[in-house]
């Protein structure tokens, strides 16, 4: 079974804080989980050569897009989502931070 | 239930609002009544919007200045994780319980364009990340068909809806079964359409390499109607895709039938149903052969590995800083931490952190990258066959809808899609529609066959749907 520190390691690379009881059921699900999708391991060869419809390269003019499609002239809804704003702009903790 | 407005299916409402027989204000408010006796219940509105009437009028008033479109004052549910310009768009989850959308998804753009009313938000799994309809943080949506059943899910709200006659037809969006396995438990058509055929600017990216937006509705003819509406390439999608990159085909009235997975693991009374449903269409001059895809054995697990890589990928963006539920620690990891453990259900958490397993160095080869093989040797194989049938069969379920609570393990509940991921694996485009009613405990519920055609090939899903539907004894509500 999946010990009790890989699931804390993964839910800090995650950034989950876990709750009350988790690390156990996450334990015995992830571990079952894993058992069932491990599996693959039998298939033989690697991918094949690159399918339609999922892999195309695409690209696009550079230039300016449209100022008439759906996102134009948006940005007063999406400053009003910000948890926290001052001035039209989004508060943010200090990052950078001496170390001491 | 009395004869209403709302049971009409989409073509038959267009053509009595053509002929001047009714309105869409009739329409809508035929569905408003039904919302109001059922949704209590069955809870597969998240929201109802206030302004449903007030759309309807404004396509009245476009008729009368003249214009025809099909779906001209049609009302129809929308999954909660499509966005419309200022309404919230949840996705069913705390983490966005109150985020309200900003813009139009594309999908959303043209319907408006086309004149239909949207009537509300419908209920899911959060994030899109289930197959009941049980993982919503809202509470999940009841079967119509027996309350005591899921509707399927993650579309379930959409789904329950249609089935239900509180939409005339809805959006949903279909990540691994996410349309055909509600529109299956439900007893409503649901299409899945080819990768690329719809744009999923303004759909919420669950795993962007299966995602499409599909409709349910109540026949297949409705169903083909909403995709020509709602496909085509979209400059804000660069995975959307034109559809005449595939060659065009004829119908060989050819249908094949992989039985090495129909050996166990499925319900008898669906597996009855299944070959019954063939029989009558070999009368119909239908050929059905047996085909063999040796990698279907590998679809469920690489599906599940591919969907943890990318659900956990997605879903880093819903971090508190720039949107969405965003609670304070005491350090900046705290803030990320905190907000994304108090805004993501369980099955989100879980499957982030699987994601995060499968992906990290030393597990990587072992996992995402086989499953990336077993894809593309699947696919490869797919096509293959598909150059001699005109579809793929199979039930879309192994059972009909379970009881709420049934599935409490979270593997139990993943295998349930073991017919239905194949299609996304590969991009392919998939119905389900319904074939007969099976017993389950007292009830008698619907169940779906599902047809998986050629890419770019949806025509040939509405001719065999069509064919199922003239010989389908499921009867609507």
């Amino acid at each position: 079974m999946i010990s009790r520190e890989e699931i804390e390691h993964l839910a800090s690379l995650a950034r989950i804080e876990l709750r009350e009881g988790e690390v156990e059921s996450l334990q015995k699900d992830i571990t079952d989980i894993l058992a069932y999708v491990g599996q693959v391991e039998s298939v033989v060869g690697g991918a094949a050569e690159p399918v339609l419809p999922m892999h195309h390269n695409v690209l696009r003019a550079d230039t300016l897009r449209a100022s008439d499609d759906q996102l134009a002239g948006k940005e007063a809804p999406v400053r009003a989502a910000f948890p926290k704003q001052e001035n039209g702009y989004n508060v943010v903790r200090k990052i950078i931070q001496k170390d001491e | 239930m009395e004869q209403s407005l709302a049971q009409l299916s989409i073509t038959e409402a267009a053509k009595k609002m053509q002929a001047g027989e009714i309105t869409s204000v009739d329409l809508t408010r035929a569905c408003l009544v039904e919302i109001q006796k059922r949704n209590a219940s069955l809870n597969a509105y998240l929201e109802v919007f206030d302004d449903a009437e007030e759309r309807a009028k404004a396509a009245d008033a476009r008729r009368a200045q003249g214009e025809s479109g099909a779906l001209l004052g049609i009302p129809l549910a929308i999954k909660d994780n499509i966005l419309i310009e200022g309404r919230v768009a949840s996705a069913s989850s705390k983490m966005l319980e109150n985020y309200t959308a900003t813009y139009d998804a594309t999908v959303i753009k043209k319907l408006k364009d086309a004149g239909v009313v949207f009537l509300g938000r419908t209920n899911m799994d959060e994030f899109a990340l289930g197959g009941s309809t049980e993982n919503s943080a809202f509470g999940v949506t009841k079967n119509p068909r027996d309350e005591r059943r899921v509707a399927g899910g993650t579309s379930g709200g959409s789904a329950a809806a249609v089935a239900a006659h509180m939409a005339l037809g809805a959006l949903g969006s279909d990540t691994g079964g996410s349309v055909r396995n509600p529109a299956s438990f439900c007893g409503v058509v649901g299409l899945k359409p080819t990768y690329g055929a719809v744009s999923r600017m303004g759909l919420m990216a669950a795993v962007s390499s299966f995602d499409q937006v599909g409709p349910l509705t109540k026949t297949v003819a409705d169903a083909e109607l909403l995709f020509e509406a709602l496909r085509g390439q979209d400059p804000l999608d660069s995975t959307s895709a034109p559809s005449n990159q595939y060659a065009k085909r004829t119908l060989r009235k050819k249908i094949g039938v992989p039985r090495h997975l129909l050996a166990e693991g499925v319900d008898a009374g669906v597996r009855a149903a299944f070959d019954q449903t063939l029989a009558e269409m070999e009368k119909q001059g239908f050929e059905v052969v047996e085909v063999t895809l040796p990698s279907l054995s590998f679809a469920l697990a690489a599906y599940y590995i591919t969907n943890f890589a990318e659900v956990s990928s997605n879903l880093s963006r819903f971090d508190g800083v720039r949107y969405g539920l965003s609670q304070k620690g005491d350090s900046l990891f705290a803030d990320y931490a905190k907000s994304r453990g108090e805004g993501f259900g369980a099955e989100a958490r879980r499957r982030i952190m699987l994601g995060t397993y499968v992906l990290s160095a030393g597990y990587y080869d072992a996992y995402y990258g086989k499953a990336t093989a077993a894809r593309a040797q699947l696919t490869a194989e797919l096509s293959a066959v598909l150059e001699s049938v005109d579809a793929i069969a199979t039930p879309t379920m192994p059972s009909p809808a379970f009881v709420i609570g049934e599935k409490s393990d979270p593997l139990s509940m993943y295998v349930a899609d073991i017919f239905t991921v194949t299609a996304n694996l590969t991009g392919n485009p998939a119905i389900s529609v319904p074939m007969r009613e099976v017993s389950a405990g007292e009830a008698k519920l619907p169940v779906g066959i599902q047809f998986i055609a050629a890419h770019g090939d949806e025509s040939a899903l509405f001719a065999l749907g069509a064919v199922v539907e003239s010989i389908s004894t499921v009867r609507s509500e």
